[in-house]
């Protein structure tokens, strides 16, 4: 199973078990993306045997609706449970690259999540790297898994 | 009288996932206590009745794993047990938090089946 496979079916398992959301790949498996705008990205990054970064972005609105999916109620705007519940994606979707890419996970070791938000951003690795940007559809909209790794 | 648990865990979201699949799965705490690293864990310990920790292994400040060994040090809280939540499920780190006590690990995510696979035969 190549990555973005693997990409997919970790994404999908986290989010039918903690979000109570089905997602499927919706698109074409990329390995360039456009400018984000109005949106929130969780960053995690990646050190060992492979160095990179797994990032996930999120429309603010579809982040304020799977915030609320996750927590059982509300959200009507981006606000630390937001940037929270999008650090905690990323974390848990690092692990998950992490034991895909290394057996046990035991030769990689992650840093703690990280959270971009804004009306215009555009994230672009400025180095060579092996990009993999899978895009999703969910219930509350589409939303982006992307993994960078140094080649 | 009841039990109560403490919840260990840089994010507040995870910490309130938690808590939900731990009534989801049926299991009734008196008190659900939080932390959001292992300095925070041990004053709760130290100041708090607690049954059962559920803790994270990747948090600022001090992590789960730097938890245990101090907690180990501590004879008041030494024997409370503790169970890891993480995206950690490395058999080195996992192996790691064993020896320090921790009873075993569920991986993120998770179902409330598997907290209750886990969890309910410790209690």
């Amino acid at each position: 199973m190549d990555i973005s496979a693997q990409i997919v079916e970790s994404t999908h398992e986290i989010f039918s078990s903690m979000v109570m959301m089905e997602v499927a790949l919706h698109g074409v498996v990329r390995d360039s993306m456009a400018p984000l705008t109005d949106s929130i990205t969780g960053v995690i990054g990646l050190a060992g045997t492979h160095k990179g970064v797994l990032a996930i972005h999120f429309p603010e609105t579809v982040a304020m609706a799977i915030t609320g999916s996750f927590l059982g109620m509300d959200v009507d705007e981006i606000n630390e449970d937001v940037e929270d519940a999008v650090g905690e994606l990323a974390n848990m979707l690092g692990g998950s690259v992490k034991a895909i890419l290394s057996a046990n996970g035991k030769d990689i070791s992650l840093s703690l999540p990280s959270v971009i938000a804004g009306k215009s951003y555009d994230f672009q690795p400025t180095q060579d790297v092996e990009r993999v940007v899978v895009p999703f559809t969910c219930d509350a909209g589409e939303f982006v898994v992307e993994l960078e790794l140094e080649k | 009288m009841g039990k109560n648990v403490l919840l260990v865990d840089d994010s507040s979201t995870m910490r309130k996932i938690v808590g939900r699949s731990l009534r989801q799965a049926g299991i009734e705490f008196d008190n659900i206590f939080e932390a959001a690293d292992g300095l925070e864990a041990l004053e709760v310990l130290e100041k708090e009745k607690v049954d059962i920790v559920l803790s994270d292994i990747n948090m600022p400040n001090m992590d789960g794993i730097a938890f245990l060994r101090e907690k180990a040090t501590r004879d008041a809280i030494k024997n409370i047990p503790v169970l890891m939540i993480s995206t950690e499920t490395g058999d080195d780190i996992i192996g790691e938090a064993k020896s320090l006590g921790a009873l075993g690990a569920i991986k993120k995510p998770f179902t409330p089946d598997k907290v209750n696979e886990v969890l309910g035969p410790l209690l």
